[in-house]
């Protein structure tokens, strides 16, 4: 049939490369689910935006002298109430929020990064810092409470299950992982 | 010339989440081949794809260079394949593992081009998911090693191993099929 290896994998490789057609609903799947997301931080809801609109548009305002008072003791007020807010939020537990604490030994290493479920395994977005001379690297990671798996990357290279944590079970992959659980799972 | 990625990613990141559905129409079937090879099966590519865009969509202010939305979008879905890939390994064990397992699966014969896309399915199902990711990413989605080794976390001298695996695997397997 092949007149040798190499064409076969090559017919293999053309086979490979035709395109494929992906239903086109999933367009609309995928965007229903983001308009079911909580608005991210920092770009405001379409209303939102109109508000700001308003409010940050240019306008002509005539006040009386009475009104003028009013609108000062209504400063006044909600200064007054932002400071109080503020207080408490401050003495309040956060509770969706744990900062988890990673660290790893590893004198030889010129390099380390943490990656996991939490970043989707992606090398580049957790490096740790070298805490000390001794070669004890740490990263702080805030995390939702939840089950994740993780590991440390070596120079970019070389994949290191925690040997401080509970191996992964369910890693099927072939890179050792750990786990971790966060809150009160 | 229709848009560029650079000035859609700006767009939805001002606020125009529209924006992101021509992002997700333009990326879909090329992605979408990516993870149907990868996975064996439509079902679990199109969620581990569905699943890739709502996180990038998430992520989208930690996309750095708008203009490479495409290979950073790339980089998830590899991920979200790998987790996909892992728990549907857990579910039904359709990519063993397992060498002794292996050499009993039967394949297909290779008379017909429906035959012949049945060998190549079973072909990769039979491969490592490592070297079935590294050959995909190399050869089908041509991408370079340096590339590869972004999206993977992998070195490129391993990367070239498992390519290289793959390749005589896949050729012992096909010339398995010939002579079934």
């Amino acid at each position: 049939m092949f007149d040798n290896s190499d064409d076969a994998v090559e017919r293999v490789v053309r086979q490979l490369r035709r395109p494929v057609s992906i239903d086109p609903g999933l367009d609309q799947r995928v965007m229903q689910e983001i308009a079911a997301l909580p608005q991210s931080a920092g770009r405001p809801a379409a209303p939102a935006r109109g508000v700001w609109r308003w409010l940050t548009g240019r306008r002509e305002v005539r006040l009386s002298p009475l009104s003028a008072l009013g609108i000062a003791a209504a400063c006044a007020a909600a200064i007054v109430g932002v400071w109080r807010m503020r207080a408490s939020l401050a003495s309040a537990p956060d509770s969706a929020l744990h900062g988890f604490q990673f660290v790893l030994v590893e004198p030889g290493a010129a390099q380390v990064s943490l990656v996991g479920d939490f970043n989707d395994w992606d090398a580049t977005r957790t490096p740790m810092h070298r805490a000390s001379g001794d070669g004890l690297w740490s990263t702080v990671v805030s995390l939702q409470p939840g089950r994740y798996r993780y590991a440390f990357l070596i120079d970019g290279r070389h994949w290191l299950a925690d040997p401080a944590a509970p191996a992964a079970g369910d890693d099927d992959y072939g890179a050792p992982s750990s786990v971790v659980t966060v809150g009160g799972l | 010339m229709g848009t560029s990625d650079a000035a859609l990613v700006c767009r939805v990141r001002a606020g125009d989440t529209d924006a992101y559905a021509d992002l997700v129409a333009r990326h879909r079937n090329r992605l979408g081949r990516y993870a149907l090879h990868m996975l064996g099966n439509r079902e679990d590519a199109e969620e581990a794809l569905q699943d890739a865009f709502v996180r990038a969509y998430r992520s989208l202010a930690r996309c750095d260079d708008p203009e490479r939305f495409g290979a950073w979008l790339y980089g998830i879905l590899v991920n979200r394949c790998r987790t996909t890939g892992a728990r549907a390994a857990r579910r039904a064990r359709r990519f063993v593992h397992d060498p002794a397992a292996l050499e009993t699966t039967p394949l297909p014969e290779a008379a017909d081009q429906t035959e012949w896309d049945d060998v190549v399915r079973g072909a990769l199902a039979r491969l490592a998911p490592e070297s079935r990711e590294a050959f995909l990413l190399k050869h089908v989605e041509e991408l370079e090693y340096e590339d590869i080794a972004q999206l993977t976390g992998a070195g490129v001298s391993a990367l070239k191993m498992r390519v290289k695996r793959a390749r005589e695997q896949l050729q012992a397997i096909l010339r398995e099929a010939e002579h079934v």
